[in-house]
């Protein structure tokens, strides 16, 4: 029936049109065993020059576990190795760098920076990073790719605002590297991790307001049209 | 008759879905940056391009002179040029855009090119805005802070910041008085400010 076909669309156009979802704050990260990882935290200059920084992972079960951590504190460079795990702290420049060789499967997990000064709760710095080891395949993509392929595909109903908002940065193709940075200094490999990320409470409000707004215009529009048709 | 209503209202449906995902001119707040011929900059000589987009924002103050006529601010620009570019020998006035208390943005180095404001870290992560004049002790103009924050929203708009990008203070990232303890004091309460 014709009256039913409207509804249908009607109904399937309000389906699709989903407002964009608010984001967490992790860091995601999708790599290939084998490959490295590479996050840059940046700490404040003034407060923590001098302080110790940690590289921890948040284990099931709520253990933190220290992985390596710095003991300089004079304020000049320096780096630390532990097994595959390798801080470099440089205080001029406000950046801890930190590198995670040769990842396996096992090493998928939650991850954080912090200033490390026990027994006082570390603060943590830049964001929590959700690293995801994949099995190696002929060809795996770099971490960030692959995580913007999925992002890609969580977000295809993607809203007209969110299109409006950001350049569609995330369906990007994929280039062949070993290793995946995440903010990295250098510009050449410097690969922006595609994050899921917590957006402002004023840029959810937004969007989602003038998204309601369109739909309800949209909506107007056609049901004034559909009653029309369906009296004609 | 009823089917051709119908039509008529997909036609139109598709039309407004089309029109509101469009955007490929330049967004509106990105046009009022006062371009580098307007202020008659000497050709960079940079080549080294900033990946976009980038997640930092870095605020400096040049803490020299400063200016509130856009004739004055023209020229204060030519000055910090003049003095990256010819003193310090650096291909290009450092800063990727500078803010009068004109109220006016000036082009810098832009949204493409990396600018050389804080150090080998950020520089090739972030853009370096930069306040003209020495905000220890005096603070910028409403409208000088509005043209920075129409800055940033270009950014945004056209891709340059990603959409997390967060703010920081020069002193935040580089042993420095910049921009200015009552500087830094307003961009501390800014929304995308992060320590």
């Amino acid at each position: 029936m014709r009256k039913a076909r409207l509804w249908g669309l009607l109904w399937m156009l309000f389906v699709s049109e989903l407002c964009e979802a608010a984001e967490s704050m992790e860091e995601k990260c999708v790599l290939a065993e084998g490959q490295t990882l590479t996050v840059l935290c940046p700490f404040n200059n003034g407060k923590y020059m001098h302080s110790k920084k940690a590289w921890q992972r948040l284990m099931e079960g709520g253990e933190i576990r220290t992985l390596v951590h710095t003991e300089e504190t004079s304020g000049k460079p320096s780096q630390v190795q532990v097994g595959k795990y390798m801080l470099k702290d440089v205080p001029t420049e406000s950046a801890l760098h930190v590198t995670m060789t040769n990842l396996q499967v096992e090493d998928s997990g939650l991850y954080h920076c912090v200033i490390y000064h026990p027994p006082r709760e570390p603060q943590i710095l830049f964001h929590p990073v959700r690293l995801v080891v994949t099995k190696n395949h002929s060809d795996t993509p770099a971490s960030h790719e692959s995580s913007t392929q999925n992002l890609a595909e969580i977000t295809t109903t993607i809203t007209t605002m969110s299109k409006l908002y950001t350049k569609p940065r995330l369906i990007t193709k994929p280039s062949p590297m070993s290793t995946a940075v995440i903010s990295s200094p250098g510009p050449r490999d410097v690969t922006n991790v595609a994050d899921v990320f917590r957006i402002p409470l004023f840029s959810i409000v937004v969007p989602v307001a003038c998204c309601l707004l369109t739909k309800s215009l949209v909506f107007t529009v056609l049901f004034a049209v559909t009653q029309r048709s369906i009296g004609a | 008759m009823p089917g051709r209503r119908a039509l008529l209202a997909c036609a139109f449906l598709a039309l407004l879905r089309l029109g509101a995902a469009r955007n490929t001119e330049e967004p509106a707040s990105c046009t009022l940056v006062v371009p580098r011929s307007e202020w008659r900059a000497l050709a960079s000589k940079c080549s080294q391009h900033l990946k976009l987009p980038v997640r930092y924002v870095v605020v400096s103050h040049t803490a020299g002179s400063t200016c509130n006529t856009p004739a004055l601010c023209q020229q204060q620009v030519r000055n910090v040029q003049h003095y990256h570019s010819q003193t310090l020998g650096w291909c290009d006035v450092g800063y990727n855009f500078l803010i009068g208390e004109d109220g006016l943005v000036y082009e810098g180095r832009g949204w493409d090119i990396k600018g050389d404001h804080t150090g080998p870290t950020w520089n090739p992560m972030s853009i370096g805005i930069t306040f003209m004049g020495n905000y220890m002790e005096r603070t910028p103009p409403p409208r000088a802070l509005r043209a920075a924050q129409n800055l940033l929203d270009c950014g945004l708009a056209r891709g340059a910041l990603s959409s997390n990008y967060e703010i920081k203070g020069h002193r935040d990232v580089q042993q420095t008085l910049s921009p200015g303890d009552r500087l830094y004091e307003i961009i501390q309460k800014w929304n995308r400010y992060r320590e």
